[in-house]
């Protein structure tokens, strides 16, 4: 009897306690939710949260299933994929090779969607053979699957609305997330983000317990409160210089970067770089390997982005580096908007930007390939296409030769590798990965309340 | 007509600027919509400024433009009365809202348009003093009706678009927001209705701002 009374009494608590929904903030207005045309980090998260890619990356950059069960690569080159039975928008109806076919056909054909994702399917076919969605593309299959896993599947005709782990709820000034009965089995009872710009505001919030998890400014003296642990997890983000100069002022940046920066103006969100490419892609540290060493020029012309006060620190340590070797490093910081014409026109000597790569090691072929959206300088070589036609899976040799192309002649060198500092509440365990916390799988599923 | 013209010409250029705004998105992604909501707490921070300034000035006349303690009070930047206010609100209250962006706003902006109002009314020493505070008052009353349209008119683009700061420390997205996002994004035709509309204000209040002969 007593047994009873208490596993009522338990259940009646569960019942009448508040839903405990993870209270996060965004740095920008994401817009509102579209599979189609929307196309920014925030976006990117939003999206993560009310949709299903045909699969997924884990937080170790490994596939995984996600509404695909799995997949076959046919002998005509296409990828077949078998869609998973229990996955449900939130009208009820099931995700059919329909909704596939019209999220990818969409994409291709309406001008105004995603940059990114119209690059993803750029010269590919699709079709449907036995309630299966097949795609064919020019892209190696490793690829191919990788990036898929950025291009969630919206319900036909319905734009904003996806099969993902939670509804999403549109409120003025906030984006609210609930659970939903969903294969991933999400462990929280949902989300809603704030926006929040300003990261001292983000500090303030974060130590009055208003959120669960934030990015707060890094400053030597900001310590978590109590209610909070630190976590730190690398990013696949980097700050990249580009020169029209040819590869003579990226070897002086190469040896600048190694002893220009304090570790106190670093802090713990930045470091050095060391290679070419992002360690955390799996590329090895490389040095540049350009013939023929350049006198250093008495001055350079370095335009970079306004706004960020650390970085900019950073660059004016680095112009102290360039001092000592008798070089005078000019730093024009430019609206992030004007520097970003400037880099299309290529109109610099030197330029540098934050970069956040896509979280496959194929990314970097936007440096190399004449229409690459980073490629400012018109960088070319009559090697490239055969060296990235044997690129068929991460870790392939072939890697070894495209690095070992661009080392000799490159045309951007990275000068820091960022990485994320987030105040998670104790009660929270969340997994992190070089993605962040949302975009893996299952990303915000996989979270759970101690 | 030729005080019309100017202004047109001035509002004309601001719409070609924003028309022809240079530079580009990283990524270029769909517009945000624009914030209906905002709508209404940015017109009751209007409408409360709209009345509590001239009410101040008629009370406090001319002298309120040379106070040492208004000018203390106009000092800090948005940023500071919106620090001020996070960091003195209650945690157990939750994140500050609408409420406090208006008290945030009216504490930043007040004192700024009281010495705007004060400074344009007319000196009162001898006359109208020497009649009187009765006819002291009806006298900057009429000075102030004279001067409201014109005040608003000056005053409004600046409202409707400078909480931006207070907007991002207080989290609570509005027009600032939405007016800088668009410039971000290079929304070259959202800033051209912006610019529009503001125009339109203008000259909405053009027939208030006619002198009597």
């Amino acid at each position: 009897m007593r047994t009873t009374l208490w596993a009522l009494a338990l259940a009646l608590a569960t019942l009448l306690a508040p839903a405990q929904v993870v209270e996060e903030s965004l740095p920008a207005d994401p817009g509102p939710l579209d599979f189609i045309q929307g196309d920014s980090y925030e976006q990117w998260i939003l999206q993560s949260l009310a949709g299903d890619a045909l699969v997924g990356i884990r937080a170790d950059g490994a596939l995984t299933p996600r509404l695909a069960t799995h997949w076959t690569l046919l002998e005509d080159g296409s990828l077949s994929f078998t869609l998973r039975k229990d996955a449900r928008f939130a009208d009820g109806r099931a995700v059919s090779a329909e909704d596939v076919l019209w999220t990818f056909r969409e994409l291709l054909a309406n001008p105004r969607a995603s940059a990114t994702k119209r690059a993803i399917l750029a010269g590919a076919e699709v079709g449907e053979r036995q309630g299966r969605p097949w795609i064919r593309s020019p892209k190696p299959p490793g690829r191919l699957l990788l990036e898929l896993a950025r291009v969630p599947i919206a319900q036909r005709g319905q734009p904003g609305q996806g099969s993902g782990p939670f509804a999403f709820h549109p409120e003025p000034g906030a984006w609210v997330f609930t659970r939903r009965d969903h294969f991933l089995r999400p462990r929280i009872d949902g989300l809603r983000f704030r926006l929040l710009p300003d990261p001292t505001a983000v500090l303030t919030a974060l130590r009055k317990g208003w959120l669960t998890l934030g990015a707060p400014q890094d400053t030597p003296e900001a310590e978590p409160p109590p209610t909070c642990r630190r976590l730190t997890q690398p990013l696949h983000a980097q700050f990249v210089v580009w020169s029209r100069l040819g590869p003579g002022p990226l070897r002086l940046l190469e040896r600048w970067r190694r002893d220009a920066f304090p570790a106190r103006l670093l802090g713990r969100t930045a470091r050095p770089s060391q290679g070419l490419w992002p360690e955390t892609l799996g590329f090895p540290a490389r040095a540049i390997q350009a013939e023929g060493m350049s006198a250093t020029p008495a001055q350079l012309v370095l335009h970079h982005a306004a706004g960020d006060a650390s970085l900019e620190r950073l660059l004016l340590a680095l112009r102290e580096r360039a001092r000592r070797d008798g070089c005078d490093l000019q730093l024009r910081p430019l609206e992030q908007g004007l520097l970003q014409e400037r880099l299309q026109k290529g109109e610099f000597q030197l330029a540098g930007s934050v970069v956040f790569f896509e979280p496959q090691p194929w990314a970097v072929l936007e440096y190399l390939e004449p229409t690459g959206p980073m490629n400012f300088t018109g960088w070319r070589h009559t090697g490239l296409a055969a060296v990235t036609s044997r690129l068929r899976q991460p870790g392939d040799a072939a890697w070894v030769d495209l690095q070992t192309l661009w080392a000799r002649s490159p045309a951007a060198l990275p000068l820091l590798d960022f990485q994320s500092l987030l105040w998670v509440d104790r009660r929270l365990q969340v997994e992190s990965s070089p993605m962040g916390l949302y975009l893996h799988t299952p990303g915000a599923a996989g979270w759970r309340w101690r | 007509m030729s005080r019309l013209l100017q202004g047109l010409g001035i509002w004309g250029l601001g719409l070609a600027l924003a028309l022809t705004l240079p530079g580009s998105a990283w990524k270029p992604a769909a517009p945000p919509p624009f914030p209906w909501s905002a709508l209404g707490p940015a017109a009751l921070a209007v409408a409360s400024l709209a009345v509590l300034a001239p009410l101040l000035v008629w009370l406090g006349g001319p002298t309120l433009a040379s106070r040492r303690s208004l000018a203390l009070l106009e000092a800090p930047p948005d940023l500071l009365w919106a620090a001020l206010l996070l960091a003195l609100w209650p945690p157990a209250w939750g994140p500050p809202a609408q409420t406090a962006w208006l008290l945030a706003f009216l504490a930043a902006a007040l004192p700024g348009e009281v010495r705007w109002l004060a400074q344009a009314l007319p000196g009162e020493h001898p006359l109208p003093l020497a009649w009187g505070l009765r006819a002291t008052r009806r006298v900057r009353r009429i000075v102030l009706r004279r001067l409201w349209v014109r005040w608003l008119a000056a005053r409004l683009p600046v409202w409707l678009t400078a909480t931006l700061v207070l907007e991002r420390m207080l989290g609570v997205p509005g027009l600032g927001t939405d007016w800088l996002t668009r410039v971000a994004g290079r929304d070259r035709r959202g800033l051209a209705v912006w610019v529009g509309v503001l125009a339109c204000l203008w000259l909405l209040t053009r027939p208030w701002q006619r002198e009597a002969a």
